[in-house]
């Protein structure tokens, strides 16, 4: 999570990209000193675990989807897959999606 | 006489009653076929036209009826309602359907009209609008040939690059020219040639973007443009053994071809060959394989480099292990596929903020959003 932080600070100033962190946590409690801990600096939501699941199509967690301006996914990467641990990893799917 | 006329008159009573009974039902089912076509439930509209179809006294219309029903799934249905596509399958139908209605009753007009309408849109059908220009297809051949030309100077191979790339704009000239310079050494000019194929064809795509009629048919093309010329770039610095670089190249296009490019998955084997990573180096052999196409010589480069290498089951045949080792990456490649929601919209979920208000995702929208799934545990 810490190398999301890192790659939102290269879109921080930029209204053309946006993060947005959902939860799957039941526990509110916990979930609420998690955020306290890592001060996310984009919008946290979230919602139900099986809704997710059923929803997205998806078992792994953590998973990112990469969005286009016109709400189509246009990248998938599954919990254990080795993607995410590098912000340029980050930066790169969001650099191909910004300049199409 | 008198008898005569009574038998006359009963036979043709019985006539009429006889074929007004064989009629009340065909008609009902015409009458159905119709209101239901109306209503666009295709498949029931047929099968109650069908029934019609098989009664002389309303063989005509049914075909008719049929007929355009097939017309329409043929060649007009395209996007009517969201996700509908045109089905080539039945325009055969179609003209065969009116064909019958004419037969069945040569003087119907509308069933003449519509077969010539048919007609007209088979004969465009077969007309190719844009076959490939003379100029092009010999531009293409003689770069082709430069491939068994060995001793063929580099300018001149230079030059037919441009002369091919100058007759028609998409980047394939750039790519099959780099290919051609990387199989001659000449690396630092393949690299050149390729970052200006992946430029093309970027510009291609934009000049042509209302062609690529899906969103995701001309993502898909960028994808494909950069992926080639990342792959060739890629190849080139492992060539000049600048690894490091290399690796970065051959990554960047296995995320854009996604993992289905059959030569980047070679040429990363390849490269963790040369890095002394064995495990990795056989994935990505084995990830090539499972996918078609690859020209037979590169295959049988990787089959070979496969059976040099420690194996899971060391006592299974090789041909056994690697038949199951390919079969899994199928079938698993099979099942991603199914549940990826790549080039699909991203689904609705309802949303809440921490505190369990609703999430109002308005101002995400027209923007490129990374939604990151998470959970504290």
């Amino acid at each position: 999570m810490p190398h999301l932080k890192t790659a939102y600070a290269k879109y921080q100033g930029d209204p053309t990209v946006a993060f947005l962190l959902i939860s799957i946590d039941e526990d509110t409690a916990r979930l609420q000193r998690y955020l306290t801990e890592m001060k996310f600096p984009f919008p946290v939501a979230r919602a139900a675990a099986a809704d997710t699941e059923q929803v997205m199509r998806f078992d792994n967690i953590p998973s990112t989807f990469y969005v286009d301006r016109d709400g189509i996914v246009r990248y998938q990467i599954g919990g254990n897959e080795s993607h995410g641990d590098s912000p340029a990893r980050v930066s790169w799917f969001i650099d191909q999606l910004k300049s199409r | 006489m008198q008898t005569h006329r009574t038998f006359l008159t009963v036979v043709a009573g019985a006539l009429w009653a006889g074929s007004l009974f064989a009629q009340t039902p065909a008609r009902e089912q015409l009458v159905r076929g119709r209101t239901l076509w109306d209503q666009r439930l295709a498949k029931s509209a047929i099968a109650a036209l069908e029934a019609a179809a098989r009664d002389r006294t309303t063989a005509a219309e049914a075909h008719e009826m049929l007929g355009r029903i097939y017309m329409f799934k043929g060649w007009q249905q395209d996007n009517v309602f969201p996700g509908w596509h045109d089905e080539p399958s039945y325009r055969e139908r179609a003209l065969a359907e009116l064909r019958a209605a004419v037969a069945a009753d040569p003087a119907r007009v509308s069933a003449q009209e519509a077969l010539r309408v048919a007609d007209g849109l088979a004969a465009a059908e077969k007309v190719d609008p844009a076959p490939p220009r003379d100029e092009v297809k010999a531009l293409d051949a003689k770069l082709e040939s430069y491939r068994n030309a060995a001793s063929a100077p580099v300018t001149e191979i230079l030059a037919a690059i441009d002369a091919r790339a100058k007759a028609q704009a998409d980047p394939a000239p750039y790519f099959s020219g780099a290919q051609l310079l990387i199989d001659r050494g000449e690396l630092d000019r393949a690299i050149a040639m390729a970052e200006r194929g992946a430029a093309v064809s970027d510009r291609f795509i934009d000049e042509n973007l209302s062609a690529y009629q899906m969103s995701g048919k001309s993502q898909g093309s960028y994808a494909r443009g950069r992926s080639s010329a990342a792959d060739l770039i890629g190849w080139a610095l492992f060539l000049k053994k600048d690894y490091k670089a290399a690796a970065a190249k051959l990554e960047e296009a296995e995320r854009l071809s996604q993992s289905l490019d059959f030569a980047n998955q070679i040429h990363l084997g390849e490269l963790a060959r040369a890095q002394n990573a064995p495990e990795r180096a056989r994935e990505h052999y084995l990830n090539a394989l499972s996918l078609s196409g690859g020209p037979p010589p590169l295959r049988q480069r990787a089959t070979q480099a496969l059976s040099g290498m420690p194996r899971s089951t060391p006592d299974a045949s090789f041909d056994a292990w690697l038949e199951t080792e390919l079969s899994r990456r199928r079938d698993e490649r099979k099942a991603a596929a199914l549940k990826s929601l790549v080039d699909r919209p991203l689904p609705k979920l309802t949303l809440t903020t921490v505190d369990g208000r609703p999430y109002d995702t308005s101002s995400l929208r027209g923007k490129v959003l990374l939604v990151n799934f998470f959970a504290s545990w």
